[in-house]
């Protein structure tokens, strides 16, 4: 795997810090509310803060309405599976967000959204590689190299050269 | 030179405001490479002792590659290249230019663009205008000048914006609120401004204040070279000393040494001739390095930026 290890296209979280720069600063998380920048959220003023809660971006719209609405001197915090992050962090951009005001706290790391080259399907939450792509069945070796317009890594079939050689699942980090 | 320049012939010389002088090149031979919007290209300027080389941006359509056009404001305290463009050029003389490069393009995805020119400032923002509109852009333009001067373009302008053209002129004592217009933005707008340092510094500063992103805000300026005082410069890898008159640049020193930089700009903006500094103290006066690597004193953009006593080592 140490070659993998070398990829830049693997993101590096960083807990997120209060932008100083912004006048308003919305938090998004997914489900329950992350502790740490929950504290974030606490330690602002009422008049400057705004809070949206989703389970997953389906929700899109109010998402969207709270993007639009904030002035531009506005700060996104987002809290998530990684795969969320990376949706609202788009949906921001499609708003005319930068990602200078786009901050993503740390994901649960393990699993992973996986684009596979093959069939342009996408996979949620897989935990071990190679997985079986779900739209044209091929074992994809799932790989560091990570797509932020999709939120996904990429998945390559394993045993193009000898369909025999299938090598054992190994969990994701 | 680290790119090639040709030769252009001067097609038209036409004056378009009282200090501002609007030159058109086309081709000598075969046709003009194209360009995007906010390109600009060197000019040089054939002047005893030395040649000028300055950076002049492309107002003409982008889509139009039979011309070039730049626009030339006569600079009260020019060092001779705007004086020269403006009373030894003639229609039908050669020049040789460099092929176009941007350092000014605008950012696509934003929602809104909106452009605040000061003065001869307002040339980048004609090459923006004509693909604004054939890709139908959010935008506004807001074009501070003084009539007595500047204020080029005014005419057209109108005929081509209508209400997104806003027109201040400080001859008649009007003025732009710039504070209150970024603060009615909405998110994803982008802000672009080209004039004078001053307007470039104060709308950069009501950004700041006003929570903008910093990757929102885009402004260029080409200032040629000022004057200082003269100085040495000792080449560490070739052993040459060379003087650098109180008039002459750096990069001018070196390039008339024969020692070839990579630049683009010639205005400390665009970073391409960074140099390695060994000796001596550097008054820097660029726009590229960060505050924290001009007190590191360690590198110079030798197109602008001078010795702050007599000598300077350079990685040369």
């Amino acid at each position: 795997m140490s070659a993998m290890a070398m990829i830049k296209s693997r993101p590096i979280y960083a807990q997120p810090r209060r932008d100083e720069r912004a006048k308003m600063h919305l938090f998004v998380h997914q489900g329950t509310i992350d502790a740490r920048l929950d504290a974030l959220y606490q330690a602002l003023a009422e008049s400057e803060r705004a809070l949206c809660c989703l389970a997953s971006t389906e929700e899109r719209s109010l998402l969207e309405s709270e993007l639009a609405r904030l002035p531009l001197a506005s700060a996104l915090y987002v809290a998530g599976e990684e795969a969320f992050l990376w949706d609202v962090r788009n949906l921001a951009r499609q708003q005319g967000w930068v990602d200078e005001q786009i901050h993503l706290a740390p994901p649960l790391q393990g699993q992973r959204r996986v684009f596979c080259t093959h069939c342009y399907s996408l996979m949620e939450g897989v935990r071990f590689s190679p997985v079986i792509c779900t739209g044209c069945a091929r074992p994809l070796l799932v790989r560091d190299h990570f797509s932020r317009l999709h939120g996904a890594y990429v998945g390559v079939q394993i045993n193009v050269e000898d369909p025999a050689d299938l090598p054992e699942e190994e969990p994701l980090t | 030179m680290s790119h090639s320049m040709f030769e252009v012939r001067v097609a038209a010389i036409e004056e378009v405001a009282p200090m501002i002088r609007e030159f058109c090149f086309e081709p000598v031979q075969g046709s003009l490479p194209s360009f995007s919007p906010g390109s600009h290209i060197l000019v040089e300027m054939p002047a005893r002792p030395r040649p000028y080389r300055n950076a002049y941006s492309l107002l003409s359509d982008p889509r139009d590659a039979r011309h070039y056009r730049i626009a030339v404001r006569l600079q009260e305290r020019s060092r001779g290249g705007s004086r020269f463009m403006h009373e030894q050029v003639q229609c039908g003389d050669n020049l040789r230019i460099s092929a176009p490069a941007n350092l000014f393009a605008p950012y696509w995805p934003a929602k809104k663009h909106l452009l605040i020119a000061g003065g001869v400032g307002i040339t980048p923002f004609l090459s923006f205008l004509p693909e604004f509109v054939r890709r139908q852009q959010n935008f506004e333009l807001h074009y501070l000048f003084r009539s007595q001067q500047t204020g080029a373009y005014r005419d057209s302008l109108r005929q081509g914006l209508g209400q997104a053209l806003h027109l201040y002129d400080s001859s008649q004592g009007q003025r732009c609120d710039l504070h209150a217009l970024l603060a009615r933005q909405s998110p994803g707008t982008h802000v672009y401004i080209c004039g004078p340092q001053s307007l470039i510094d104060t709308v950069t500063f009501l950004a700041q204040e006003l929570g903008w992103p910093r990757s929102c805000v885009h402004f260029e300026t080409f200032t040629a070279a000022q004057p200082g005082q003269a100085f040495s410069v000792e080449l560490a890898r070739s052993g040459q000393t060379l003087a650098v008159e109180p008039e002459e640049s750096l990069l001018e020193a070196l390039e008339g040494a024969g020692v070839d930089l990579p630049n683009l700009c010639r205005g400390g903006v665009c970073g391409q001739c960074v140099t390695r500094v060994l000796e001596g103290a550097v008054e820097h006066r660029d726009a590229f390095l960060s505050a924290e690597e001009k007190s590191r004193q360690d590198c110079i953009m030798p197109c602008v930026s001078r010795a702050q006593g007599h000598h300077l080592k350079l990685d040369l």
